[in-house]
Formats: C-alpha cells, structure tokens, sequence
C-alpha cells in the first residue's frame, strides 16, 4: 500500500501530478491549504482511477502543522507508506524587487523553501530507514534563469534546485533519487494573467504547456524507469530556456 | 521503564536492525565504531529510538553520546522525562 504525497496538490500541476500518480497505482495523499472545493475534485478524479485518495489540508510553511500531518501519518499508518513525495506546493507574489515589500518576498520563501524542508525532512527521514523512496521538486524555469518581476520567487525556487541536489547527494546511497523538474510557461491559475499571446512567441514551441506535460515528467522520476536518475533537473518549457 | 528493559530493548534492535554480534555490546564500547555507523545509519537510529521509545531524538543529542552506556543513560533520561510530562 505505497502512498504518494502532493502539496499543492488540488490545482493546476499538482491536481495534474495527483492523477498521472494515481495511474500508475500509487494512492494518493493531496495536500491543500485553502480551496476545499477544488481539492475535492481531485480527490474524486483520483479515487476515479481506483486507488485511495486522501486529503489533507494543512499549510506546508506551519511546521507544527506539517509535523501533525505529516509525522501523524508516518506514526500511525505504518502499513502505508509515502514512498513518493512530489514538494508543489508555491506561490507566487510578482513585483519589482525594489517595490516589493517584505511580507510578500518572506510569504513566498516560507511556502517553497521551508515548506519543501518541513515536509521533506519527515518523508525521508522514513524513506531513509526504510531504503526506498522517490523525491521530485516542482521547481521553475524561474529558478534556473531568474524572471524579471519574480527575484522572490526565482530565489525560492532556485534555492530548491540547489537544495534537490545536496539531498540527493546525501541519500543516494540509501536507494533513494531526489530530482527537480522545471516547468516554463504551463497553463494553470498562476499564468492566467499572464500575456500568453506575446510570451508564446518567444517559445520555440509556440505554445504554453499544459500541466499533464509537467506530470508525465513528475510520473517518470516517481518510476523504476528513473532508479538511476538523481540530482537532476529536467526542463519541460518548449525550448524556451536549456 | 527501568534501565534494564532499556538494554534489553536496545540489544534487540541493535542485532536485528544493525546485525551486530551481542557479544561485541558492552557498556564501554564505543557505540559509533561497534555499529559501524555512518551519517545515514544515525537516520536508523532516530527511527529506531522513536518507535521503541516513543520520543522524540535531535541531531544534537548524539554529540555526547559515545559509548554504549552513554547511550542508555540517554535514552533512559528522555523516557523519564517524557513519563514527568504526561504525569
């Protein structure tokens, strides 16, 4: 009975991350933190492919409500394991650096680099032990090239690059691949707002993903396929940036 | 729990989870050299800890801990305190 958690898992990438899991027979644990609604039809498209769906709202920047959750569940479910972990969950708050005031620069650290760190040091505190385990970051193309508007965000997401290949370093030896997987312009709430018809022109794709593609990447580093992939981080951006 | 089930217990998981002679466990033995312990192992032994004993290890607390005896006299003190604070 191996579980894969997914923060951020209700919407977007990680809504699509819960189903490609699901599909490939992993029960799955969704995490959100506000929008029940939403999380819900996850839950229901995960349950759809016949395995277990859990929801668990919790926000991943509360450490002591990562601990509950999280470390709740490594206590009292021993026999269902979280044998993958996909860290998702981010936001972001755009604004010139010179403009930007400290709450939104310290709101989008806390949610993408502490909440990467509480989370992932429960997981694979028991993935250690038990000598099995896959870790796949959703990172951004922000964080490997930086993005006008976003040194917030670029900083968060590049300081979980850097964080997947110090652990991956550190467990390698344990069995246990931690990867990164960096996605460009993906159509999802979070580029809604963006101009998509002058941003596609500068993608040699001509198009913005869609975050199935971001998933099936996620799906692969989560499989048997990638047992000796780890360290890494794979770009899925149409060309926009290698 | 009294020091002695500590041992006990501790003897157990250690020639099970570490496949360490028995014979080679003694009070001043040096812990980290007798189970061979890397970085990661110490993971093992966080995990092990916490489920026999139901509390909770930091990292920091190995740093004293060197032999055998150094490590039941921990694990009995934070069980001791741990009954203090449920009582």
């Amino acid at each position: 009975m191996s579980y894969a958690l997914v923060t951020g898992g209700s919407r977007g990438i990680g809504r699509a991350c819960c189903i490609k899991l699901a599909e490939m027979g992993l029960n799955i644990l969704i995490n959100y933190t506000s929008n029940d609604e939403e999380a819900k039809k996850t839950q229901e498209a995960v349950k759809a492919k016949g395995v277990d769906a859990v929801l668990m709202k919790f926000d991943v920047s509360n450490m002591e409500a990562v601990d509950k959750a999280v470390g709740g569940w490594i206590e009292t479910q021993k026999d269902k394991p979280i044998t993958v972990l996909v860290n998702n969950a981010g936001i972001n708050k755009d604004n010139l650096m010179v403009l930007m005031n400290p709450e939104d620069w310290h709101r989008v650290m806390d949610v993408a680099v502490n909440g990467f760190y509480f989370v992932s040091r429960l997981v694979v505190k028991d993935m250690v032990h038990k000598r099995k385990g896959r870790v796949v970051n959703v990172v951004s193309l922000s964080g490997l090239k930086g993005l006008p508007g976003q040194t917030n965000y670029s900083a968060s997401k590049g300081a979980v690059i850097a964080a997947t290949k110090a652990l991956a370093q550190e467990v390698g030896k344990r069995g246990i691949t931690v990867n990164a997987v960096a996605p460009g312009f993906i159509k999802t709430d979070m580029t809604a707002g963006l101009p998509e018809a002058q941003l596609k022109a500068m993608i040699p794709m001509q198009r913005f993903g869609e975050a199935e593609e971001v998933a099936n990447v996620v799906g692969f580093l989560a499989s048997d396929a990638a047992s000796y992939i780890t360290a890494e981080v794979i770009s899925v951006n149409g060309g926009l940036y290698s | 729990m009294t020091k002695e089930v500590i041992i006990e217990k501790c003897m157990a998981f250690f020639t099970e989870e570490f496949e360490v002679d028995g014979s080679k466990i003694s009070n001043d033995a040096n812990l980290r050299e007798t189970l061979d312990l890397d970085s990661l192992d110490y993971v093992d032994l966080v995990v092990v800890i916490e489920s026999n004993f139901g509390f909770k290890v930091k990292g920091e607390d190995f740093v004293n801990i060197h032999t055998f005896d150094d490590f039941y006299n921990y694990c009995f003190t934070k069980i001791q305190e741990k009954a203090k604070e449920v009582a």
